[in-house]
Parts: C-alpha cells; sequence; structure tokens
C-alpha cells in the first residue's frame, strides 16, 4: 500500500498541474465551499452560544421555579412561599452555584408623559448580581443597593419611552395580592442596557418593597438557578423536584425553547449546509476529474498496456482527487481560520438588535472555529470529495488499453 | 507451427517448442460492427522463439496491430490459443494480464508514447516502480538503460523536451527495462524521419544481438524488414509467410 501510494502520488501530483487553470479552479471552488461551511458552523455556534448566554445570564438562568399556573398567568395569584425545609436543603445542591428569589408582576408604569407596561421584578440586589448581569449593566446612576431600596431601575429603552430621566419619579400601578389596584411613587434610581427586547420589557425594584407594596408577605413568584455545568442540569432538576414536587420546576430549555432549538439543531443546520455546499464542490470535482480523465484516455490505455493494473488507475485518479480536495482544504481552512482570527474582538450586531432580538441573539456575536469541528467536517469533505472522483476513477480504469494501441495504429 | 509458410525451412518447426516464447494456435479475432462480425484474425498459427528478431508485415487491416495486441495479452482472442513464456493468456483475468505485460513483455508503439509528466528517466522507472524495485536499483537501472540506447545526460528531460526520435529510444529502454520475454514493437519507425528511424533499428538489431531479446515488430518499413532475420507475412488475418533471412 505504501509502495504503491509512493509510486502513484508523485504522478497525481503532477497530473493536477498539468492545467493549472482548471485546478486553481477547482481549488478555488473547494476552499470557498470549505470556507463557507467553517464561517456558517463558526457564526451559528456563536449565535447559539449568544442565544444560550443571554437565556442564562439576563433573565431566564438555568433553571426557574415557579408555583404552578405562574407561566400561564403570571400575577400574584400565582406565588409560592420562601424556600424552607427540603426546596432550602435542595437549593444547596453543590452543583448549584447562586440561585435569587423574584418577584414579577405585571405592572403599569407611569410617568408625567408617558404610561408604559412592564413586567416589574422585585429582586434581591446582592443574590441577582449573582445570576444576572443586567446589575453590572447599569449605565446611569446605579442598581439596588438592598431589599429595602425604593428605588426602580430602568432599561435604556423604557426611559426613552417614558421620557423621564435618571431622578424623576415615576408611578407603578399593579394589582395587589388582595385584589385591589397598588399604586407607590419610585425614583428611578438606575437606567441598565441590555438588548433591547430586556430593555422594553423589565423594570426592578427591591424585593422587600414590592412585596410590601402587592401586600404578599414573603412569597415569591420565582427562583432563579444557575447550574454552571449544563452536564449536572438534569440532576439538579431531578432533586429539586423531588423537594418540592407541588412546584414548576423547568429548565432554561424549556422556558426558552427557540434558544434550545438553536444549540440543539446548530449541528443539525451545519451539516444540511455542508451537503448544499457539497454538492456544489461535488459538482466541480466530478467535472474537474472527468475532464482529466478523457483527456487522458489515451495515458490510461498506455499505463494498463505497460503493466498497470486497473485498481491501480483507480487509485490514481482517487489520489489526484484527494490531492485537490485536500489542498482546497487547507486553502479554505486556513482562510476561514484567517477571517476568524481577524472578528476575534467580536462582531457588533447592534445595528440589527430588532432582528437580533428576534432570532434569540445577543448584539454581540464572537465566532469561534472549533478544532474537532474542523477536522470532522474537513474529513466529511474530503471523504466524499474522494468518494465522487471514484465515478470518472472507475471510467479510467475500464478503458481497454487496445484502444490506446488502436489509437496509434 | 505455422502452415502457411512460403519457404520450405518452417521457423516454427525448426526449433523445439520450448524454445517458443510465443505460441499461437488457430487464433481468431473478431470484432463486431453493429450486428456484422469482422474478422481480424482467421485461424493464425504461429510460434516465435527466443532470440528472434522478427518482422510482421502485411497491408493495412492485414491484423497486424491485432496479433500483436494478443500475443502482448492487450485484447482476448475470439477463439485458439495463445501461450507467452509457458503461460495460456486464456486463462488470465484482466489484473493477471496486466501483471504478466509489466513482468514478460516491452512495448514499443508507433507514436512514442511516453508519459508526458515524467522524465526520461522517470518513465523507465514507472515501470521498475510498478515491480517494487527498490530506489537505488531503479535509479541505476534507468539510467544505464538510457546510456544503452545512447540518451546519456537526457536523464531529467521531460518528453515534451526530447525529440521524436529521442523519445522512441527512451521507449525502447523502457520496453527493455523489465527484462522482457518479449519485445512487441508495433509500428516503431512509422513517425520517425529516414535518419533516425535508421538509428533505431540499428539500436534494436544491437540490443537483440548484444542481450538475446526477441523482439517482434510490425512494420511496412523496408529498411527494418531488411535487417529482420525472420520476417512474417500476414494477409487477411492469415499468416501468408514466413521465412528466416540471414541478415
Amino acid at each position: 500500500m505504501i509502495e504503491t501510494l509512493r509510486t502513484l502520488a508523485p504522478l497525481a501530483w503532477r497530473n493536477i498541474w498539468r492545467n493549472p487553470r482548471r485546478t486553481i479552479i477547482t481549488l478555488i471552488v473547494v476552499a470557498m465551499g470549505i470556507f463557507s461551511i467553517l464561517i456558517f458552523a463558526a457564526f451559528l455556534r456563536a449565535w447559539a452560544d449568544s442565544s444560550r448566554d443571554r437565556v442564562l445570564t439576563l433573565m431566564t438562568s438555568s433553571i426557574q421555579i415557579h408555583a404552578r399556573g405562574f407561566l400561564d398567568d403570571p400575577t400574584v395569584k400565582h406565588l409560592f412561599e420562601q424556600p424552607s425545609g427540603p426546596l432550602a436543603e435542595a437549593l444547596d445542591h453543590p452543583d448549584i452555584a447562586h440561585w435569587a428569589p423574584r418577584l414579577l408582576f405585571p405592572a403599569i408604569v407611569q410617568s408625567e408623559y408617558r404610561t408604559l407596561p412592564v413586567t416589574l421584578v422585585g429582586v434581591d440586589p446582592a443574590r441577582e448580581a449573582t445570576i444576572s448581569v443586567i446589575p453590572a449593566n447599569v449605565i446611569q446612576g446605579s442598581y439596588l443597593s438592598g431589599r429595602q431600596d425604593v428605588r426602580i431601575v430602568l432599561g435604556d429603552k423604557n426611559l426613552a419611552r417614558l421620557k423621564t430621566r435618571l431622578g424623576k419619579r415615576v408611578v407603578v400601578l399593579a394589582q395587589a395580592a388582595d385584589g385591589t389596584l397598588a399604586e407607590r411613587g419610585f425614583e428611578v434610581g438606575g437606567v441598565f442596557s441590555g438588548d433591547s427586547e430586556i430593555e422594553g420589557q423589565f423594570a426592578f425594584v427591591a424585593l422587600d418593597t414590592a412585596q410590601d407594596m402587592l401586600g404578599t408577605g414573603n412569597k415569591l413568584a420565582e427562583i432563579a438557578i444557575q447550574v454552571p455545568d449544563p452536564d449536572k442540569l438534569p440532576a439538579v432538576v431531578q432533586a429539586l423536584r423531588k423537594a418540592a414536587p407541588d412546584l414548576d420546576i423547568r429548565t432554561w430549555k424549556e422556558l426558552s425553547p427557540m434558544a434550545a432549538a438553536v444549540d440543539q439543531m446548530m449541528g443539525l443546520i451545519v451539516y444540511v449546509w455542508l451537503w448544499v455546499m457539497f454538492v456544489l464542490m461535488a459538482i466541480g470535482i466530478v467535472n474537474t476529474q472527468l475532464m482529466a480523465v478523457f483527456e487522458r484516455i489515451h495515458e490510461f490505455g498506455l499505463m494498463q498496456a505497460l503493466g498497470m493494473r486497473p485498481r491501480m488507475i483507480v487509485g490514481i485518479v482517487a489520489l489526484e482527487s484527494g490531492m485537490l480536495v485536500g489542498l482546497g482544504i487547507l486553502i479554505g481552512m486556513g482562510a476561514a481560520a484567517f477571517l476568524i482570527s481577524a472578528l476575534s474582538g467580536g462582531v457588533d450586531i447592534s445595528g440589527f438588535a430588532e432582528g437580533a432580538a428576534m432570532i434569540g441573539a445577543g448584539t454581540m456575536l464572537y465566532p469561534e472555529l472549533d478544532p474537532p469541528q474542523i477536522i470532522q467536517l474537513s474529513i466529511v469533505v474530503w471523504v466524499l470529495g474522494v468518494l465522487v472522483a471514484l465515478w470518472p476513477a472507475r471510467k479510467a480504469a475500464k478503458i481497454s488499453p487496445v484502444e490506446a494501441m488502436t489509437h496509434v495504429s | 507451427m505455422c502452415p502457411d509458410t512460403k519457404e520450405a525451412t518452417t521457423p516454427g518447426a525448426d526449433a523445439p517448442e520450448n524454445d517458443s516464447i510465443v505460441v499461437c494456435r488457430n487464433l481468431e479475432k473478431h470484432y463486431r460492427q453493429g450486428a456484422i462480425q469482422v474478422p481480424a484474425l482467421r485461424g493464425v498459427d504461429l510460434e516465435i522463439h527466443r532470440g528472434d528478431f522478427a518482422t510482421l508485415a502485411g497491408p493495412s487491416g492485414s491484423g497486424k496491430t491485432t496479433l500483436l495486441n494478443m500475443i502482448g495479452g492487450l485484447d482476448y482472442p475470439s477463439a485458439g490459443e495463445i501461450i507467452v513464456d509457458g503461460q495460456d493468456l486464456r486463462a488470465l483475468t484482466k489484473s493477471d494480464l496486466a501483471e504478466m505485460r509489466l513482468r514478460k513483455i516491452g512495448f514499443v508503439f508507433q507514436a512514442y508514447n511516453l508519459i508526458p509528466v515524467l522524465t526520461a528517466a522517470e518513465n523507465i522507472e514507472f515501470i521498475l516502480r510498478l515491480q517494487g524495485v527498490g530506489s537505488r536499483e531503479r535509479h541505476e537501472r534507468a539510467r544505464a538503460a538510457l546510456a544503452d540506447v545512447g540518451l546519456e545526460g537526457l536523464e531529467d528531460r521531460r518528453p515534451s523536451h526530447l525529440s521524436g526520435g529521442q523519445q522512441q529510444r527512451v521507449a525502447v529502454a523502457r520496453a527493455l527495462i523489465n527484462r522482457p520475454a518479449i519485445v512487441l514493437a508495433d509500428e516503431p519507425t512509422a513517425n520517425l524521419d529516414t535518419q533516425t528511424a535508421g538509428g533505431l533499428i540499428d539500436l534494436m538489431a544491437d540490443l537483440n544481438a548484444r542481450h538475446g531479446t526477441t523482439f517482434l515488430m510490425g512494420t511496412h518499413d523496408a529498411r527494418v524488414i531488411a535487417r529482420s532475420r525472420r520476417h512474417i507475412e500476414l494477409t487477411d488475418g492469415r499468416i501468408s509467410g514466413d521465412e528466416l533471412r540471414n541478415t
């Protein structure tokens, strides 16, 4: 085998350069194909990572606990008690890094000029800072300082919509636990930036203040939990469900199916794209090899006349294709690595913020090449490239040496 | 045995069969052209002996190339028997025939038929590579073979940088490199000018004389026929003459 390769390899290498223009065109086709596959995979991965990170670090976290019915009717009617007993013990699970209690409720925020519907979130600021990046994304003023803080933190988008500013007062209206309309004035103490959707949907107040305003006592609407290791997620969920069978405990994948779908479908989408690109590449490869074979019918006949076995003819054409595709893959990989390296600081898609939010992504994408994936995709393309070349190779091997003799006589 | 010989001395009868490199018995080959079967060889009986320097002549369409193809294992006969160096070619697969050609047959074709991407030396080494000969031996033998055909110093030239005569000499060197049982040459001088053709004939005659290599040459060229020691005539797919000659 090695001896055969040593015999055929130099011949194959020189053969592919017999028609440099055709070889270069094929190399460009293969290189562009593999380049687009790798870039597509990198951006898709970045999108999936961005969607997942957005879910995990903004509001959703890894796991959420609610009272049953809350997700269908997120009001003060569906609250649960502060964790105690088995649930409190389960929240001490070693795989849970942090958790934070929240009281979410629909509310109306009213400024001097405008009225906006929001989801008001009562938070424990210290705990919230451990599970969400929003407290760190305050661009004006400061985040809430404690559970009794009486200020409100608004999203930058809502600040503009309400035509208000830091230090001004807004009025919050919401349904209290007893069914009456609760009303309370808050000073705008901070403004956060996030993505457009989050800025427009949420406003934050201190947990005790919110509970006091709505008269819910110590009750909560949500506990958000961070589990850093995704592999541990099922075990943690199982432990929590066992500890609190009456509560609704869901993972981020159940809460944000879009982000989960992106995460799960990414591999499939990459392979669909790979096949689309490969069909285009295959047309180029087969075309090149068929032309190369038809131009050298005489030569293949001669080689067989001189004692080359038909399978070696198949070998030489397959080897030529292997070299051509392999070289194209290397060029495509190099170009992809160069581009991804140039984009290592991230790609700002904030200009498409609305669209980005719609597809579940943040405003920055950080495309990265995944070496095992590069190797896997390259091997798949290379093997397929060699396989499609077997068709012209078999044609070459079937050529009777007599045809060559007839040709010369 | 060759029943159609004109001379009283029948070459096939003079030599013992175990001295025969090639034995053809009642060899037939038909080609199909649409619904019609066209006979190319019609019951050829022929023996070629070790050391023969023989020419195979006849008008176009007489079956010279077909007979050379059969002997060279490039095509299967329609009927009859063909034995080359003791091997019945009918029993061999395509792969076996390729192996037989590699080990036992040297070919020189009308067109120069060198592999264009390989140098003169590499074209010769190609045969040795297929035989699995080691690198050093390959180089030495290829260079020696080129020197033998008067092409010393041209080892690294590609065919496109060699004249027609030089290319045909490389082809002869390639045909001889595997120390074949027989060299089959189909119109080897057809594309060469008079002087170059003369040089090639001298070369092949010299190699036959020095190494005892058996040559069977299909040709129209009177100069080649004049130098041969055995002349076989083929007419309409049959041997119409077979004579030994003193040159």
